[in-house]
């Protein structure tokens, strides 16, 4: 109680308040956007080692090896020579690996005229090992057995090119399936707004599930539902049809990006007036003349809303994407999971540095500029609506027509969305259980998991409130226009490239802070705390000042105006941007491989259970109890927030 | 309670003024009304006297006391605003009880307090209920009571009235009145309503574009306004351009454009000088049929207005200039359209004005 009115006495003040903003102001520009972008700093300081490491005409190779499983294990050499059949020694050697589960390694500056041969060394306390040996000619012979340590077929590319192709397959399938999620959510947005049926209530937290889903269960269960897997027993009521990569990945990012799409449409059709429509129609047109032509005009700024959180979102995806890939068994990168591939590499092979400093500044920048066109192009272009077919709408808009267009709809979600996210259910209830790896880890990745996302929650309430205070009913609204737009900047950078700029800012400015809990807080902070600014900021604008301005005529100092009149009325709002950074953080794969390697979390969980152990009765498992749990996280913080009065 | 003073107030918004220059005294527990069209600042300046807007330049003063460095909580004022703002989460003995519990005083006070007030505002039998299952008026005594409750010294009242339908406008109007009044508190109430201003002031200032135009009881700003715009704002007028032409000791003469001859008590305005006669429509005069002499107009019936009590009557002179008639319905039944009929301004009811520089018709701009 006396701290309490301590606060308030000191809030009461102007000088604190301002010293207060100021610190917000400060949190945000230092903790979330620079170390957002600093990789962009790159391009000004270490412009000459991308070039000649990644833009001239190199090499970079892919080399992985069988696992050497004895306890008496010290690390890998990786060695490198352009002599055939050489010896290890001291030249040749590139660089250490001191995990044995570390079987896979890129080197990179490969000049292209030169042939390199490869041998992987193995240090025991008592003996060395060498594996056969390999070359970038492109011949490669199956070792004899008599060898401990078998390094594959290398994989050699052009790096540069390497990057622009997985950069491309990031962008085209984040196009791809922004257009899907327009054409399939816009019917279903105009059915949750504007027609009433029996079930309404069930259907709408249907579309929310696979929110809840952290996208590493979503990739299994999705690959699951669709693709061809070999070596996995397919469970009943699985399609087997999907052998592309590329198809893949583009139903596994529908699903979880859809109803992103179907949420903002549906927000900004709700402020729409019916009774423009209802006019329309009084006047002669058809209902779908109507719609098109009046509300459909009025919709832009719920489509750039919608639109750049799908393409947003599916260009950052990186733990669900990587799952799917590695079930189908294919090789196939997105962008985001080149950086955490690298990055994964990168611990042993500095080397790697610049390359990913450069797919992650392309990446950032794409994303930012693409951002600014999307807005453009939404809000200045005109759409050809003016245009009308009074007879062939009039058909459609009665009748047969909207009734198929609404099974439609109802079938995309129930067989696009709904089934594949919790196809995992009948895997794991079909499947052979087996127990090939210790659940230990498990449970400390969740653990893990769980407490980073209570903690990030927990700060980005703190302080993404008092931001979204401050950008709302700020005294300067130049000031809350210019924040407004920065806070955008970390949604739209894909995670990857995010936590791979954000571990090198911290690591390179502030060394001293960078344990790998205190770095995955940071990169978790920076990517969900404007999901709470923006959630609580739409909410300040909808509610009037007025209410404030009432409460402090009355006597209620700052703070009691915030818990007793601002806080109840805003909080529905919190409940939902705490739910989504929470989730966001339980689910979120990519920033965390690209800032700290070591760091496990429950998803980076699975995603090594099934793309390096293949244990995927273990991972099927894993991903339902991180699905119950999460759901249950999600329950508890409900009642948390409505208990908190 | 407490006196009030606010002193050469000024608040601009880019180029327009809310405030410009405004002052304003206000005595302990004089109940004053600030009327104004939309838009000339009125709310602004209740926010300024509240703190809830800085004034680039004057000062507030709430009994002797400069308040402008005091944030709005610690002003002992009260806000009631326009539509009422009770807040929706709480019910009504909630609303009503917090100013006491903020203020944090003991819950036996804050109990009686309570009770007190919506006892006074005749709401005790609906405490549970929340704002969202209020009628209007309910809604705005429940404001009220919540706005006594903080035991302020000044009220104020931003359009308190507004958002109720025009019967229960009425009733309350005097209500509040008589709560606010045997109280004593000081209060400031803005409104737009002149019949509202009129019926429930002590003081009325009327204000437009940030100036205040008159101060005055009720009385003095509806009979004895001191520009065209008071006369024009606070109930309707005619206005008439005109040039004196011969001036005595019981009597002013003057010629309109059209050459009428208009007569009325000696003024101080010389000989020569162009001004501008204005007469409220209450006062003005109609006859059938064409009736020399001086102060008549003759014209023809364009329009007339049933308003219930009262009909008004517009009458198109020859010069195509319109003037208003208002009389009780009893004798405007006898008036048709088209008919040719006599307007005359009582010679002791009329006002005369400078002629204002920039024109009679931006004079009489309301907003």
């Amino acid at each position: 109680m006396k701290l309490t009115k301590k606060l308030s006495d000191l809030f009461a003040k102007r000088s604190a308040r301002r010293g207060w903003n100021a610190f917000i102001i400060f949190f945000f520009a230092l903790f979330v956007l620079l170390p957002t972008i600093y990789v962009l700093s790159y391009i000004v300081t270490d412009w000459g080692v991308i070039s000649t490491d990644v833009l001239s005409d190199t090499n970079s190779v892919d080399l992985s090896w069988s696992e050497y499983t004895e306890a008496d294990f010290l690390e890998y050499e990786v060695h490198k020579s352009t002599v055939s059949n050489f010896n290890l020694t001291e030249t040749t050697l590139a660089f250490e690996i001191d995990n044995n589960k570390t079987t896979h390694t890129v080197l990179m500056g490969l000049s292209p005229s030169t042939i390199y041969y490869f041998k992987i060394g193995v240090n025991t306390s008592s003996r060395i090992i060498h594996s056969n040996e390999v070359n970038t000619t492109g011949y490669y012979e199956t070792p004899p057995p008599s060898f401990e340590i078998i390094l594959y077929e290398p994989i050699v590319t052009k790096t540069e090119s390497l990057i622009y192709h997985c950069l491309w397959i990031s962008f085209e399938i984040a196009a791809i399936v922004t257009i899907i999620d327009f054409i399939a959510g816009l019917p279903m947005a105009w059915m949750l707004v504007r027609k009433e049926f029996r079930g309404k209530r069930f259907f709408d937290t249907f579309l929310d599930m696979p929110l809840a889903v952290p996208t590493a269960a979503l990739g299994f269960s999705t690959a699951l539902f669709w693709a061809v897997t070999p070596g996995i027993l397919s469970p009943p009521g699985s399609l087997n049809l999907l052998s592309s990569p590329m198809l893949l990945i583009i139903v596994l990012h529908i699903v979880f990006s859809y109803p992103y799409m179907v949420r903002s449409l549906a927000a900004i059709l709700q402020e729409i007036d019916i009774n423009y429509e209802i006019a329309g129609e009084t006047c002669g047109a058809s209902r779908l003349t109507a719609a098109r032509t009046i509300t459909l005009p009025l919709f832009r700024a719920g489509l750039v809303t919608g639109i750049i959180l799908c393409f947003a979102r599916s260009l950052s995806e990186t733990g669900g994407t990587m799952v799917a890939l590695a079930t189908l068994g294919s090789m196939e990168k997105t962008g985001p999971v080149l950086i955490g591939t690298w990055k994964h590499v990168a611990k042993y092979n500095p080397n790697l540095v610049p390359a990913l400093a450069f797919t992650s500044i392309v990446l950032i920048l794409l994303a930012l500029v693409l951002l600014v066109m999307v807005k453009i192009i939404v809000t200045k272009v005109k759409l050809p609506l003016k245009k009308v077919w009074p007879r062939p709408e009039k058909f459609l808009s009665k009748g047969l027509p909207p009734k198929l267009g609404n099974l439609f709809t109802f079938i995309f979600l129930l067989f696009i969305v709904l089934i594949p996210s919790f196809f995992i259910f009948s895997y794991v209830a079909t499947a052979e259980p087996a127990t090939e790896i210790g659940w230990g880890g498990f449970w400390s990745s969740l653990y893990y998991s769980f407490l980073v996302a209570t903690i990030i929650t927990v700060i980005d309430l703190a302080l993404g409130i008092p931001m979204a205070i401050l950008i709302v009913r700020g005294k300067s609204k130049k000031l809350g226009h210019v924040l407004d737009t920065l806070i955008n900047v970390p949604l739209i950078v894909p995670t990857a490239a995010l936590g791979f700029s954000l571990g090198l800012f911290w690591s390179t400015q502030f060394s001293f802070l960078s344990s790998p809990l205190l770095l995955i807080i940071f990169a978790h902070v920076a990517f969900t705390y404007p999901l709470v600014v923006r959630n609580v900021a739409g909410a300040l604008e909808e509610t009037d000042v007025v209410y404030e301005e009432t409460a402090r005529t009355l006597g209620a100092k700052p703070i009691q105006v915030f818990r007793k009149v601002m806080l109840p009325m805003i909080r529905p709002s919190i409940l939902a941007g705490a739910i989504m950074a929470f989730t966001r953080s339980l689910g979120e794969t990519g920033a965390t491989l690209a800032v700290s390697p070591e760091a496990i979390t429950a998803p980076v969980y699975i995603v090594r259970l099934i793309k390096d152990h293949q244990a995927y009765y273990q991972a099927g498992l894993a991903c339902i109890i991180l699905i119950a749990v999460s759901y249950c996280a999600m329950l508890l913080l409900r009642y948390i927030t409505k208990k908190a009065r | 309670m407490v006196n009030m003073r606010l002193s050469n107030i000024t608040k601009k918004y880019g180029k327009i003024f809310a405030a410009d220059g405004f002052n304003l005294d206000v005595e302990d527990g004089e109940y004053v009304t600030i009327l104004g069209p939309t838009g000339a600042g009125k709310t602004t300046i209740l926010k300024i006297i509240a703190g809830l807007i800085d004034q680039d330049s004057g000062e507030v003063y709430i009994g002797e006391r400069c308040v402008d460095d005091l944030p709005p909580e610690n002003r002992e004022i009260a806000l009631l605003t326009q539509g009422y703002s009770l807040f929706p989460h709480m019910n009504v003995w909630e609303n009503t009880i917090f100013a006491p519990t903020v203020h944090g005083w003991n819950e036996k006070k804050i109990e009686v307090i309570g009770k007190e007030m919506l006892n006074m505002v005749r709401l005790m039998d609906r405490v549970d209920a929340y704002p969202r299952e209020l009628s209007g008026g309910m809604k705005q005594r429940n404001a009220l009571a919540r706005a006594l409750a903080s035991n302020a010294k000044v009220l104020l009242l931003d359009e308190p009235l507004r958002a109720l339908d025009a019967r229960l406008r009425i009733d309350l109007r005097y209500e509040l009145r008589r709560l606010v009044k045997d109280l004593g508190i000081t209060t400031i109430h803005v409104t737009h309503d002149q019949e509202e201003a009129l019926t429930i002031s002590d003081k009325i200032v009327v204000m437009r574009k940030g100036k205040v135009e008159q101060v005055g009881n009720p009385y003095e700003i509806f009979e004895r306004p001191t520009n065209i715009f008071v006369a024009h704002f606070v109930g309707e007028a005619n206005f008439v351009e005109v040039v004196i032409t011969k001036k005595s000791s019981d009597k002013m003469e003057m010629i309109d454009r059209s050459g009428r001859t208009i007569i009325s008590k000696p003024q101080d305005f010389d000989v020569g000088k162009k001004v501008i006669v204005g007469i409220k429509t209450e006062h003005t005069a109609i006859e059938k049929g064409e009736k020399p002499g001086t102060n008549t107009f003759l014209g023809k019936i364009q329009r007339i207005m049933f308003l219930g009590k009262y009909v008004s009557i517009e009458v198109k002179l020859e010069e195509g200039k319109k003037l208003h008639v208002k009389i009780p319905t009893s004798i405007g039944t006898a008036f048709k359209e088209n008919m040719l009929v006599t307007v005359i301004f009582a010679p002791d009811r009329l006002f005369i004005f400078d002629y204002p520089e920039k024109g009679l018709e931006k004079e009489l701009e309301v907003e």
